[in-house]
């Protein structure tokens, strides 16, 4: 290699990352032997082999010994380190506060992350579907609005409309009484057998319209087959396993064989506002070829949905309806009128919108409840809200704290902007860290959570994008505020006078902390009282007397039809059982759904009344402990009253009726075709056989020996497990086909407000975590500004103030901040708890004492806390305090 | 205080540094180890046996003037230092009393096997 030669250029990209990463210390020799190597390949090899040596020994050199080690060099890394150092020493010197700080965060930050969780699972019921968007159950609407509408509805609004392209109508397979049933369902090969419910009847439509995904066989096809059943994979599961069940046979309530199992199709997701274990379809049914008043327009009996086309609004269409419907409708002129005029109308629900919004009778699962969603939310926010405030006040109480170092940073040459840096990094480390941790709380927490407020919380669910920047959002949020007013109120400090020694009162930002204060401890005393009166509304309506008694009733439940018989022989010989006093057959018990159809007069034939109608035997007064306020209970010893045409009323139905002495009197109930004349013979007072959600509407009572769901059976508390027993023995011994299934009817009743109670449990949760949390931030505050007045306290006892004078001079401040944050709260939730009380038909009257408590408690909290910290200042030797400096 | 043992890559680049003084730095203490070993060495692995002998104590450096062939770099020449000596030293007389210490037998044997 001669020097005159030219020589070679190693690949400039490499050289280029070379000069990134080598320590400058190095970078001279290396690149130089490197450069020789490069020489000395280029003269032997290609110019592409030597280039991929040269990069590969360039890779070489990524080892710890070469490269730079990062801020070594770097003025502005070095500062951040320092920042961070800075701010860990920090923290690690005010432990205590360091760790409530972290702790509050972590707790709002947690309380957050699981009710956005909640709020996001509880509104996107059905949104998973395709095109939810354009999904709608038609539901009608008149003076008690029902989700159910006439069968035919939903093809003729597809044959009527371009706009409708899919539509759908099904039921729940009801049993007498329109109660959700279960269906025993047996594979005899394998003998298996089970109750399964949630069956559904629906069109062959129905995949169109719900974009279930089929697993085995076709869905589609199956629905069009009579007779042919589709499964739910979980049910296919419990009778087969992981077997193929197409093809298999099924009988159906004993009917041998009737079912083909078609098609199995993926479990709706938990999110849907129903659940279907199995459908079959009315292709079946109407190869029966009856002519089910059911199948016609005349009967109200189905959930219709139906899709539109991508972008069609559906007020318009629903506006159509009632200039369409009346050519189907056989009805008399003025109740079409009354449809024309909008006195009632089909509506048409967003499907997305039933679970929250919707809540009208034959839901076809308990509905959620918007109004509570907003508590969780409002509640999670004002736990953030005290939390944020607690950050901030404590930050900028200990800012006065820190102007020394302020002062000598700037001295030193800190712009103004380093300054903030400096305050917002350390704000965004400590909130960034409570964010990892209350991540780990969260996955900690998931169980009891949900177990406690019955959720549905998928901690998964947190890694998506929208939860992630929620979280982030917070976080920053958090950390700017509370770095916002020490970064900017030090730093408009001059250097000079901060050293020259700044008076200290003029410091801290007293106003805007006790502003904040004050807003934290509004949101205390709303979280406070809200739940107080959201336990007591509870309460009312645990303890409200319904008219009826509930305690210790056994609701045993039989399923068929066919067997009155049996049931009698059954009934009679649990009313034989020691441990029970009494037993009545009925079709629906109080708290669930009743089947309603109209009645009237026959003395007045226009005023029809919609009533719901309940079957039961001669003992149903004396089970339930129902009050005759007129004429007697039914009895079959009247044949009269065991066919069926001797009616009992409520005192509601024979207002509505409008009618003066109605026993003895002839009524008319109309039961689709059939018309059943009958006497009134009794009148029961009203009882709450509905949620005390709606008021309590008419009802009609008859018998029906074949209409028997339920024996409701009355024990003697004492020695339950032993009444049960023999129950059982009873119950096996008669009908050894059925399963021995009972509740307790205070149980079953309880369920109606499980919302409530869920609620409930929330709000107190977290107003305990607001407590706790007002209580702690201002217990910090104090401790600083205690330690500020030191001297000041020192001096007034110096001067002979006495321990009272001094706590009083410490606590009034805080006592006028609660005084007004009281006066400003309680008219608020007034406001609001009244509000959301209105959404109960039966109220609890607020009770000012909730008020009373909630102020005495949340003023004696106060002075005690702040009365605690200055104690011990107060108490030492004056004399000490004043030496030190 | 770091380490002072020797590793064995670190001692055969103490050893080609004495054996090429006063040339030798990190490209020619390569070739020389590749000439003389016939092993594949990247000259970063060299480089970095090289930075932690200097940083023992074993070798001291400093940098030549620059040349032509390197594109106007200098390169840094490296010398073995009274220390540095001293562990080579050890090491080789560690190796010697040991191997004396071998029975005959055995390396007999071992001939013996080996064959």
């Amino acid at each position: 290699m001669s020097p005159s030669k030219s020589s070679y250029h190693p690949p400039k990209l490499a050289v280029r990352l070379l000069h990134w990463f080598c320590k400058d210390r190095l970078l001279e020799e290396i690149e130089g032997d490197l450069y020789e190597y490069y020489q000395i390949e280029r003269e032997e090899n290609s110019k592409w082999k030597a280039n991929l040596h040269y990069w590969f020994h360039m890779f070489n050199f990524l080892r710890p010994f070469a490269l730079k080690k990062i801020g070594q060099h770097s003025n502005i890394i070095i500062m951040y380190r320092s920042y961070f150092k800075f701010a860990w020493r920090g923290m690690m010197r005010h432990k205590m506060q360091t760790g409530f700080h972290l702790l509050g965060l972590i707790l709002a930050f947690t309380v957050c992350g699981f009710i956005y969780l909640h709020l996001k699972f509880e509104t996107s019921y059905d949104s998973s579907l395709e095109n939810a968007d354009d999904i709608y159950r038609i539901a009608w609407m008149n003076e008690n609005p029902q989700t159910r509408t006439p069968h035919p509805m939903a093809q003729a609004m597809v044959n009527d409309f371009p706009e409708v392209i899919d539509a759908v109508s099904l039921s729940p397979i009801y049993g007498p009484g329109l109660t959700k049933t279960s269906v025993l369902l047996t594979h005899r090969q394998s003998n298996v057998e089970h109750e399964v419910n949630n069956g559904f009847f629906a069109d062959s439509t129905f995949f169109d319209v719900f974009s279930f995904k089929t697993i085995q066989g076709d869905a589609k096809k199956a629905l069009r087959t009579s007779w042919a059943i589709v499964l739910s994979e979980s049910t296919a599961k419990r009778f087969f396993g992981d077997k193929n069940p197409v093809g298999e046979r099924l009988s159906f309530n004993g009917m041998d064989d009737m079912l083909e199992v078609a098609a199995v199709v993926e479990d709706a997701p938990k999110a849907s506002h129903f659940h279907f274990n199995f459908i079959i379809s009315y292709v079946s049914l109407k190869s029966l070829d009856f002519n089910d008043p059911w199948m016609s327009w005349d009967d109200f009996g189905h959930f219709n949905y139906i899709k539109l086309r991508a972008g069609s609004n559906a007020n318009d269409l629903e506006a159509k309806i009632p200039n369409w419907a009346p050519k189907y409708l056989n009805w008399p002129e003025d109740y079409i009128d009354g449809l024309r005029a909008g006195e009632v109308k089909f509506e048409l629900q967003p499907i997305q919108d039933i679970h929250l919004h919707s809540n009208i009778r034959w839901e076809l699962e308990p509905n959620g409840s918007f109004s509570y969603l907003v508590i969780y939310g409002v509640s999670a926010l004002f736990i953030l809200l005290i939390s944020i405030i607690n950050f901030v006040n404590l930050n900028t109480a200990r800012a006065a704290q820190r102007l020394k170092e302020v002062g000598v940073k700037k001295t030193l040459g800190a712009y103004r902007s380093q300054i903030f840096t400096q305050f917002t990094l350390e704000a965004l480390l400590t909130t960034f860290l409570a964010l990892a941790l209350s991540i780990f709380v969260m996955n900690w927490l998931e169980t009891p959570f949900n177990h406690l407020v019955n959720g549905s919380i998928a901690i998964e669910n947190l890694w998506q994008a929208d939860v992630i920047a929620f979280m982030l959002i917070i976080t920053l949020f958090t950390a700017l505020v509370s770095a916002l007013y020490p970064a900017i109120y030090l730093n408009s400090f001059e250097a000079g006078s901060i050293l020259r020694g700044l008076k200290l009162t003029k410091l801290g930002g007293s106003n805007l902390r006790n502003g904040l204060l004050g807003v934290q401890l509004v949101a205390t005393v709303l979280l406070i009282s809200g739940s107080l009166i959201i336990k007591s509304q509870i309460q009312y309506l645990k303890n409200k007397d319904l008219g009826f008694d509930r305690d210790n009733l056994m609701v045993l439940e039989i399923v068929g039809q066919t067997m009155s018989q049996k049931i009698k022989v059954l009934k009679n010989s649990l009313a034989s059982l020691p441990g029970i006093s009494e037993t009545s057959v009925v079709s629906n018990v109080p708290g669930g759904q009743f089947n309603q159809h109209p009645l009237y007069m026959e003395a007045n034939p226009q005023l029809t009344v919609d009533a719901s109608e309940m079957f039961v035997d001669k003992d149903i007064a004396s089970a339930l402990n129902l009050e005759m306020v007129d004429g007697r209970m039914l009895d079959d010893a009247f044949a009269a009253d065991s066919t069926g045409t001797a009616f009992v009323l409520n005192e509601t139905a024979v207002r509505e009726l409008n009618v003066q002495d109605p026993v003895g009197k002839q009524l008319f109930w109309v039961n689709n075709e059939e018309l059943v004349k009958g006497t009134v013979v009794g009148v029961v007072k009203d009882f709450h056989y509905n949620s005390l959600h709606v008021p309590i509407r008419p009802i009609i009572m008859m018998m029906d020996e074949n209409a028997s769901n339920y024996i409701l059976a009355r024990v003697n508390p004492n020695n339950i497990p032993a009444t049960m027993e023999q129950m059982e023995a009873k119950f096996k011994e008669i009908v050894p086909e059925l399963e021995f299934k009972y509740q307790f009817l205070d149980s079953q009743i309880d369920e109606l407000y499980q919302e409530e109670a869920r609620t409930l449990k929330l709000t107190v949760l977290l107003s305990g975590i607001s407590i706790f949390l007002a209580c702690g931030g201002l217990l910090g505050i104090v401790s600083i500004v205690v330690r500020q007045r030191v001297r000041e306290i020192s001096i007034r006892k110096v001067l002979g103030a006495s321990a009272k004078n001094i706590l009083w001079l410490m606590n009034y401040k805080y006592l006028i901040i609660s005084a007004i944050a009281l006066l400003l709260a309680v008219p608020i939730s007034v406001y609001y708890m009244k509000s959301w009380l209105g959404n109960f038909t039966y109220q609890v009257a607020i009770n000012p004492l909730v008020y009373a408590a909630t102020s005495i408690g949340i003023v004696l909290l106060i002075a005690a806390t702040i009365s605690l910290i200055s104690v011990k200042t107060i108490k030492s030797n004056p004399a000490e305090n004043l030496r030190s400096e | 205080m770091k380490g002072t043992q020797l590793g064995e890559f670190e001692e055969l680049v103490l050893l080609i540094v004495g054996v090429l003084y006063p040339e030798a730095y990190g490209l020619s203490i390569r070739e020389e180890i590749i000439n003389q070993t016939k092993r594949k060495v990247a000259i970063g692995a060299v480089h970095s046996a090289l930075s932690r002998l200097e940083e023992k104590g074993f070798l001291k450096s400093e940098l030549a003037d620059a040349t032509h062939e390197r594109g106007g770099r200098r390169k840094r020449l490296f010398t073995i230092t009274a220390e540095g000596k001293r562990a080579l030293e050890k090491n080789h007389e560690l190796r010697n009393t040991l191997f004396n210490q071998i029975p005959d037998v055995a390396l007999k044997l071992a001939r013996v096997v080996s064959f």
